[in-house]
């Protein structure tokens, strides 16, 4: 008797196959990149236009933590919207959905590909700002270290994005409800990342604050990925 | 089937007591309360015939009405996500009703809270608005609550439009206890931290303010529960005209078939 061995990819092998199918799908088109990288861009143009007046007036490093996260949350609101557009397109997720696995896995693997767009933007936009509005200024010598709060605010954009357009994926006026739900939802982290990012742009004997914002963005992280992953198994189902 | 429970019949007493007890914590508030200092004064100063240091704040009796709904506002959105949590256990839409219900009754009393709130900014800080940690956060649970609302109406499917909800309800709940703690968290924040053991709350100030977060409670219960009995009722109606609807369509193809057996039979 021939023994047919049938095993159960691991979530492990799951999760890299689905995330390499979006990572492919990106590379091929290079769709969402572009749009975002494009409208990073242009926001930093309004920028430019609504600080031409002003920018020898004030010390423009007190509002530049602000301004890079006004560009972030605009751009991944853009890209957010996009990220599910192509599984609806001949009924893609319907395909993945009937593969026997944790819905969660799906979750978790878009909310990496969104992460990874975001990163990728960002290489290019922060050194962009920089380049733009910081060339004569001062930061203070933490300014490397926003690195951190980017990406700790990034995870839970990603995360929170992910689990909020998939919601809006079915609704009338997806675009729109997308940032209805987003910002509110988004917000204690905004704050925590903006006054860190501010914070070591600026510079400040108070390297505690800076902990506290990055450990209460952190945990916003954490409560909202954990929910995402124990909710989006009833989102997809629904 | 019983047209109204032992609960519904309590309720509209519910409401009475409620409403007796904030009036009377309102009263006592006005009444018995002693005034609190505010801001000081700067140096001794005469204001109205008495050399005083600090200033006397009549604007803190809104916290006799600003705190108890606030809390009821919380306690609402609680509800929101126990039964939003029971919804995706269960999926009865009874739950979703419910939970739908729970949040109307928590936007309510949040726009009594931000109306209240708003005013006593104006009178004891000087301003409408500024971006303090509670304020802010409180803004955000607000325009969350309201979204809860457009994401419904943006979903034709019930079962979809319910489970989604429900999920945004669950998500909704964790900006609620951070709103609650901002306080704690941010030692900056101008609003003082209120519930705590070493509280300075003289009895004076603590049964008006304790009676007016019951009154509010029951309040607030009693609407949620009218407004249910409401929403219940309004369902059984549309089902009821559906299924007569039904009957009577049902009624008209059996004469009218009748009425053509007759017509062949007689031919």
């Amino acid at each position: 008797m021939v023994r047919t061995e049938m095993r159960n990819p691991s979530t492990l092998c799951q999760f890299r196959i689905l995330l390499t199918k979006d990572l492919r799908i990106e590379f091929r088109t290079k769709e969402m990149v572009t749009s975002m990288g494009l409208y990073a861009l242009l926001v930093l143009t309004v920028y430019g236009a609504s600080l031409a007046q002003t920018a020898w007036g004030f010390n423009i490093l007190q509002m530049s933590g602000g301004l890079l996260w006004v560009v972030i949350i605009f751009t991944s609101l853009l890209g957010l919207n996009r990220s599910f557009s192509q599984e609806k397109e001949f009924a893609a997720l319907d395909g993945i959905l009937l593969v026997p696995m944790d819905r969660s896995v799906i979750f978790l693997a878009k909310m990496t590909a969104n992460l990874i767009f975001l990163l990728v933007i960002q290489i290019i936009t922060v050194p962009l700002f920089i380049f733009f509005f910081l060339a004569t200024t001062t930061p203070a010598e933490t300014a490397l270290l926003i690195v951190i709060p980017l990406l700790v605010g990034s995870i839970g954009i990603a995360g929170i994005g992910t689990l909020l357009s998939t919601i809006t994926m079915h609704t009338r006026g997806k675009d729109v409800l997308l940032a209805v739900l987003f910002i509110p939802l988004i917000f204690p982290l905004l704050y925590a990342c903006v006054s860190a990012t501010s914070m070591m742009l600026v510079g400040t004997d108070d390297l505690g604050a800076i902990w506290r914002s990055l450990a209460l963005a952190g945990g916003y992280d954490v409560i909202m990925i954990l929910l995402g992953w124990v909710l989006y198994d009833f989102l997809l189902s629904a | 089937m019983r047209s109204s429970s032992l609960s519904d019949r309590i309720v509209p007493l519910a409401l009475v007591v409620g409403a007796l007890l904030t009036t009377a914590a309102f009263l006592l508030a006005f009444l018995v309360a002693p005034l609190v200092a505010g801001a000081s004064v700067g140096s001794t100063e005469i204001i109205g015939g008495i050399a005083v240091s600090n200033k006397l704040l009549l604007s803190q009796k809104i916290f006799f009405f600003h705190v108890p709904v606030a809390i009821v506002s919380f306690a609402a959105l609680a509800f929101t996500a126990f039964y939003s949590i029971r919804y995706l256990m269960t999926k009865e839409s009874r739950f979703d009703t419910r939970s739908r219900t729970a949040t109307e009754i928590a936007l309510v009393f949040i726009i009594a809270t931000m109306a209240s709130g708003d005013l006593w900014t104006r009178f004891d800080w000087g301003v409408w608005w500024v971006w303090e940690p509670r304020l802010t956060t409180y803004f955000i649970l607000m325009l969350l609550v309201i979204a809860y609302f457009i994401l419904r109406t943006a979903i034709d499917a019930p079962e979809r439009k319910a489970t989604f909800a429900a999920v945004f309800g669950i998500i909704t709940f964790v900006d609620a206890p951070i709103c609650f703690m901002i306080t704690r968290l941010v030692p900056s924040s101008i609003h003082p931290v209120v519930f705590s053991t070493e509280s300075s709350m003289s009895p004076l100030v603590l049964v008006p303010f304790l009676l007016a977060l019951f009154g509010m409670l029951l309040v607030g219960f009693s609407l949620y529960r009218l407004r249910l009995r409401q929403v219940t009722l309004t369902n059984r109606i549309e089902f009821l005209k559906l299924q007569l609807e039904e009957k009577r369509q049902a009624e008209s193809r059996k004469k009218r078939m009748m009425e053509e057996t007759k017509a062949i039979t007689v031919e």
